[in-house]
């Protein structure tokens, strides 16, 4: 009885297949309601369906190596992107910036106390006592590589190194303090944006950290017309709108 | 706080919600379908068998078991995957790619469950007085027929309970799951991984939500078939 209804099960089984000109974009995480946002808009113009895998980028690109079947792949960092052309496996002619982000000192919005970032930056005090400041982990998290540079740029490395509170991801940091466990975080401009509890206290200067970009590409393995139109729609006035809407700057 | 007025009745699910419980259910059956029959000779073979090697066969089967997940799916990634030994044979005699697709998903999943379902089956198959097989041995019956006729029906229980703790661990699999098969929505994302993203996404509460309470009712749905189709039910 058991076997006769669970074969009944086997043979209803449809084996996953699907429409051809579909487009799988392995994104950032940072990138999540930017990108479903654009999607939405590409499909309404009629185009193919777009699904999305989000994940860190280091996540995505170990997956992509190893032969994961995406069309596009878009990274928080040039490093991974280098990574994936070192191994052969982008259309070279098809990687570009898409857009730029910020980097920024986030609190809650209650009582938020404006950080001065440059010479005689009161982001210490911020902290008071004994408070943490959130950052992803600068061993390998970008954000919180940035963050390094940022701070040692600005001669607060030595004091400020001892008083962080590395998280796995810049996310993770930023739930941080939106829990209240920490007074203060170092994360993106975009990542404030999409949490309403949370401001920006101060943004960092551009010329402390290292410009951060989005780069784009189309993989050879999986390189379609569709992935290639879907990348140039990218860089269209109505996406790069959302983007900004979202936060991200030019590249 | 607001997590709670977010969350509202799971009915009627998106389509990208719908696509995830059947691509879990199937992953499921596919899972416990293929690793069932190998998991039932395993378990004779564990149970009734004295040959040498059986302690190391007993240690590989219940790997899966010990290791994390995560060390699962990547030692999967290195067999199976493209440039893996088995992955690349498979890719090149017949076009089959399991890393990162759907029947990847399945094989991770019967890996990962198939310790549960031999473990379940072993102590049932124990559990059957081997002197009625050798009674039956005595009148001439063929081992096909003592097993068909005498040590099936008795380890019944045990094989539907392995059944129910596979389809259920096969639902939940996640670790695996994602480092072979990675998150791609339609083709691997099953449900946990569904929830996972869901909860990475800014105002994604609610949907994670929703299809939290579906795994509840897929699980104990599963339950209840069980407790439906057990033996003493049925006599």
């Amino acid at each position: 009885m058991i076997f006769r209804v669970f074969f009944a099960c086997l043979l209803l089984l449809p084996f996953g297949a699907r429409a051809a000109d579909t487009i799988t974009v392995f994104a950032a995480a940072s990138l999540t309601n930017a990108m479903q946002d654009i999607a939405t808009l590409w499909m309404a113009g009629g185009h193919p369906k777009v699904v999305f895998s989000f994940e860190s980028s280091g996540t995505l690109a170990q997956q992509i190596a190893h032969g994961a079947p995406a069309n596009v792949f878009v990274s928080a960092d040039e490093k991974w992107m280098d990574d994936l052309a070192k191994r052969h496996a982008l259309l070279a002619a098809s990687r570009s910036d898409l857009v730029g982000n910020s980097l920024v000192v986030v609190e809650p919005k209650q009582g938020l106390k404006p950080v001065k970032l440059g010479a005689g930056s009161n982001l210490l005090a911020v902290l008071g006592p004994d408070g943490r400041l959130a950052v992803g982990d600068p061993a390998h998290v970008p954000a919180g590589i940035y963050a390094r540079q940022a701070l040692q740029k600005m001669g607060l490395w030595e004091v400020a190194s001892a008083r962080l509170a590395p998280a796995d991801s810049v996310r993770a940091a930023l739930r941080l303090v939106e829990l209240g466990e920490a007074p203060a975080g170092i994360v993106y401009g975009t990542d404030v944006k999409v949490t309403p509890s949370l401001g920006i206290a101060g943004i960092f200067p551009p010329d402390t950290h290292d410009p951060i970009r989005y780069p784009v590409a189309v993989l050879k393995a999986h390189n379609t017309a569709a992935a290639r139109d879907f990348v140039a729609f990218l860089h269209t006035q109505p996406a790069q709108d959302v983007f900004l809407h979202w936060g991200f700057t030019a590249p | 706080m607001g997590f709670y007025r977010t969350v509202t009745w799971p009915w009627p699910l998106s389509g990208d919600e719908q696509e995830a419980v059947y691509l879990s259910l199937r992953v499921a059956a596919r899972a416990v379908g293929f690793g069932l029959p190998l998991a039932m000779i395993v378990a004779l073979l564990l149970a009734r068998g004295r040959f040498p090697g059986r302690f190391l066969l007993n240690a590989l089967v219940h790997l899966p078991l010990m290791l994390p997940p995560v060390v699962t799916g990547w030692l999967l990634l290195l067999v199976f995957g493209v440039e893996g030994p088995v992955g690349a044979w498979l890719a090149a005699r017949f076009g089959v790619h399991l890393a990162f697709t759907e029947s990847g998903a399945a094989l991770a999943c019967g890996v990962m469950i198939f310790p549960l379902m031999v473990r379940a089956i072993r102590l049932s198959v124990e559990a059957v007085d081997p002197r009625l097989e050798q009674a039956a041995r005595t009148l001439g019956a063929h081992w096909v027929d003592r097993f068909l006729t005498i040590t099936l029906p008795l380890a019944g229980p045990g094989v539907l309970a392995a059944v129910v703790m596979g389809y259920t661990a096969s639902l939940g699999e996640f670790g695996a799951v994602i480092t072979f098969a990675a998150n791609i929505p339609g083709q691997t994302q099953t449900l946990p991984l569904a929830i996972f993203s869901a909860l990475e996404t800014q105002g994604g509460e609610a949907v994670a939500g929703r299809l939290a309470l579906v795994s509840v009712f897929l699980a104990v749905g599963g339950l209840v078939l069980a407790e439906f189709l057990s033996p003493r039910r049925l006599k």
